[in-house]
């Protein structure tokens, strides 16, 4: 038992201590370049797309690895590692048919980092995993019911290809880099501090604010409202998730359950 | 089953609700509260998400209205009812969870009370604690418990020094750690003083991976506080255990001993009865012979050196009488000490003990000059005659008694050892020689003697500060030593 065999340590450093800055400040330097040059018209404009979606998520993905690092010299430059690849994928969705399949080897990437987050190890079990997929779902269907009641948005089944590319893009970085950051390096930082209310909330108070600031939702006051609510609901749902079974799948499987219903949703 | 018909009873609601031509302000709305409490009453903490889909599933019949006419009385009175579903769902789960709480921790109290019952030792104790409260609280245990000059421990192999426990333990101050380790999840740990308000006696320690909230640490320093007293409690009850069994021993060895008492002054009055009338018979006849006949004055002065022996006799045990009577009184003998010269004392002792008796042979060993002794010559010479006789009565004719004199140094004394070659005492008789009374179950009745010698001896040994003891030896045999302290 710890209190009684073990000597006392102070394990608790400052809430951001371990942040990879040097690689953060890389990836920012090279957005502002590839945006400077896509003013200057020097590279297509979705080079710029593909840029921020790099280096936005790979940040989070790195971060998240950095500070959960066992000592790993490599976590240190994990978020330029984790920005080409998704650069990477990005591009390969961008210029290939199908190339969005391109993002399902984030996934594995990030279980051979983190064999137990996503892998094998101590991967929770298959009822938790079904349990967080059920709860996205639910929240995503409310989601669409409220939105069809209230805003008269409709179901969209459609295009397959826009869809699956979508779908891709949650599975390989949206939901895994929001999960990577909010709930396996925030959350858990936060709550080996303080008590799971408080860590909960920083977790989806920062999770809301992500989306909230993502270019690609759409910036009418329902929708901020709408996703402002169901993004809180998830996050806390998801901090609850984790807390409970330790690991990152299920509330993985809650964000893709949950955002592969939000795709459906007909917002344009 | 409960968690179905909650269920059940929310789709039905909300397919009324849906059905109902009055939209957002129907009735039916107010029927949600039914599952919303019962889950809470039932589920506690977890019934609040009940609260929570009840509100999930009724807002999407109030947004639209929102949507459509904007804050009318009847969107108003659908947000209030948001607010009174989710407000009831938080009180009553709050209320269960306190009236669960509350009562969890009587039933703790209960089992604590019932595993420390019976008694145990305190490593015994204290794992039984330990099992009982793991179950109670859902956490690991670990218990450490001041038992005499150690610690015992309970949910580890031994406590570190510089542990979250140890330091509790000195500080006397309940300690929070908010990450005591955990991979995957962070382990909480909290460590609390046993005892309640006094010296701290213990420290009890809870480790979980979740939370330990500020309410539940309130409850566990209570709880510390119990487990302190029930702890100290049954120490004492064990304790008063040990001295009642520890007083009825001694009460029963008591007992015997008196019982003892009283047959050797039953015997002791016998004996001396016997003692008394032996010399008093001679006496009287003697002094009747005298009376009523006429001898020849060679016969009358052997009469008289009769009568004489025999008086000293008598006067010897009146001696033995008096001396015992201020034994028993708790008082020393009066001494009238002066300097006495050792050597000579124990020479001229056995010189005149030599010229009465030729039964035994009576060996003098002086080693080197002995120091003066601070003493009684009366009492000294009455002790070493003493010492001496004995080991001439209890040892057959012919044999030899050695009596050797010595001079010690650290702190100066002078020893003198008395030896024979007789058949020893029991060893179970060693002990006791020197007691009032006492005589040896083997000791001859021929001997004679009232059992007082010995006892007379070492009251003048120890009235001089000084020790005797006696010993076997081998192969056969008795060795009497005394020890006096030397004029310093």
């Amino acid at each position: 038992m710890y209190a009684l065999e073990h000597p006392l340590v102070n394990r608790q450093g400052a809430l951001l201590d371990d942040t990879p800055w040097n690689a953060i400040a890389t990836l920012a330097l090279g957005v502002a370049g590839v945006t400077i040059l896509s003013v200057l018209g020097l590279v297509p404009r979705a080079a710029l797309g593909i840029a921020g979606t790099a280096a936005a998520h790979g940040t989070l993905l790195g971060v998240a690895l950095a500070w959960t690092s066992t000592g790993e010299r490599r976590d240190r430059q994990a978020p330029l590692e984790a920005a080409l690849l998704l650069g990477a994928a990005a591009c390969a969705a961008e210029a290939l048919p199908g190339g969005w399949l391109a993002y399902v080897a984030l996934p594995a990437w990030l279980a051979c980092r983190r064999p137990g987050w996503i892998g094998a190890g101590t991967a929770p079990s298959g009822g938790a995993v079904a349990g967080g997929a059920i709860f996205g779902l639910g929240l995503g269907v409310h989601l669409l019911v409220s939105a069809w009641l209230t805003l008269g948005h409709h179901v969209r089944l459609g295009p397959a290809g826009e869809l699956a590319a979508w779908w891709a893009y949650d599975l390989g970085a949206n939901v895994l880099s929001a999960e990577a950051f909010f709930r396996a390096a925030l959350f858990e930082r936060a709550h080996r501090r303080w008590a799971f209310p408080a860590a909960a909330a920083l977790s989806a108070a920062a999770s809301v604010a992500r989306y909230l600031v993502d270019p690609l939702l759409p910036h009418s006051p329902e929708m901020i409202a709408g996703a402002a609510f169901y993004l809180a609901l998830l996050s806390v749902g998801n901090c609850w998730l984790l807390a409970r079974t330790g690991g990152l799948l299920p509330p993985y499987a809650a964000g893709l359950a949950f955002f592969a219903v939000y795709r459906l949703l007909a917002t344009r | 089953m409960i968690a179905v018909g909650v269920a059940l009873a929310l789709a039905l609601i909300t397919g009324a609700l849906a059905l109902s031509a009055d939209g957002a302000a129907s009735l039916w709305r107010h029927a949600y509260h039914v599952p919303v409490v019962v889950a809470a009453l039932r589920y506690g903490g977890r019934g609040v998400l009940v609260a929570l889909a009840a509100v999930l599933l009724y807002a999407p019949i109030v947004i639209p209205s929102l949507e459509r006419s904007g804050p009318s009385g009847e969107v108003l009175e659908g947000l209030m009812t948001f607010a009174m579903l989710l407000g009831s769902g938080v009180l009553s789960a709050a209320l269960a969870i306190g009236v669960r709480r509350q009562r969890g921790r009587f039933e703790t109290l209960v089992a604590v009370q019932r595993s420390l019952e019976g008694e145990a030792p305190m490593s015994v104790a204290l794992a039984r604690l330990r099992a009982c409260l793991a179950v109670r609280l859902d956490a690991d245990v670990g218990l450490a418990v001041q038992d005499g000059s150690r610690v015992a421990v309970a949910g580890g192999v031994e406590m570190a020094s510089s542990s979250a426990v140890a330091r509790v333990l000195a500080s006397g101050e309940p300690l929070f750690v908010a990450d005591a380790g955990g991979v995957t999840r962070p382990r909480r740990c909290f460590v609390t003083p046993l005892g309640a308000g006094g010296p701290t006696t213990g420290a009890l320690a809870i480790e979980r991976a979740g939370d330990i909230g500020p309410d539940e640490r309130r409850a566990l320093l209570t709880l510390a506080a119990h487990l302190g007293l029930a702890l100290e409690n049954a120490r004492l009850a064990a304790r008063q255990r040990r001295f009642g069994d520890e007083l009825a021993e001694k009460v029963a060895a008591a007992t015997e001993r008196v019982v003892e008492i009283d047959r050797l002054k039953s015997e002791f009055v016998a004996l001396a009865s016997h003692e008394l009338r032996t010399p008093l018979t001679a006496l009287q006849g003697f002094s009747e012979l005298l009376a009523t006949r006429r001898f020849a004055p060679t016969e009358i002065a052997r009469i008289g050196l009769i009568m004489a022996t025999e008086t000293e006799r008598l006067g010897r045990i009146v001696s033995d009488f008096l001396d015992l009577t201020r034994l028993e009184r708790g008082l020393a003998p009066p001494l009238r000490r002066r300097r006495v010269d050792a050597a000579a004392l124990v020479s001229d002792a056995v010189e005149l003990l030599r010229r009465g008796r030729t039964t035994h042979e009576l060996d003098v060993e002086l080693d080197g000059p002995l120091p003066e002794l601070d003493a009684d010559p009366d009492a000294l010479d009455r002790v070493v005659k003493n010492l001496v006789g004995n080991a001439v009565k209890y040892s057959p004719a012919g044999t030899r008694v050695r009596v050797a004199a010595r001079a010690r140094s650290a702190p100066s004394a002078v020893e003198i050892t008395i030896e024979d070659e007789g058949p020893g005492i029991a060893e179970a008789d060693l002990p006791r020689v020197f007691e009032p009374y006492y005589r040896a179950a083997g000791a001859s009745a021929a001997a004679g003697g009232l059992g007082l010698g010995l006892a007379v001896v070492k009251s003048l040994v120890d009235a001089h500060g000084g020790e005797i003891h006696a010993e076997n030896m081998a192969p056969h045999g008795t060795r009497m030593t005394l020890i006096i302290p030397a004029v310093p």
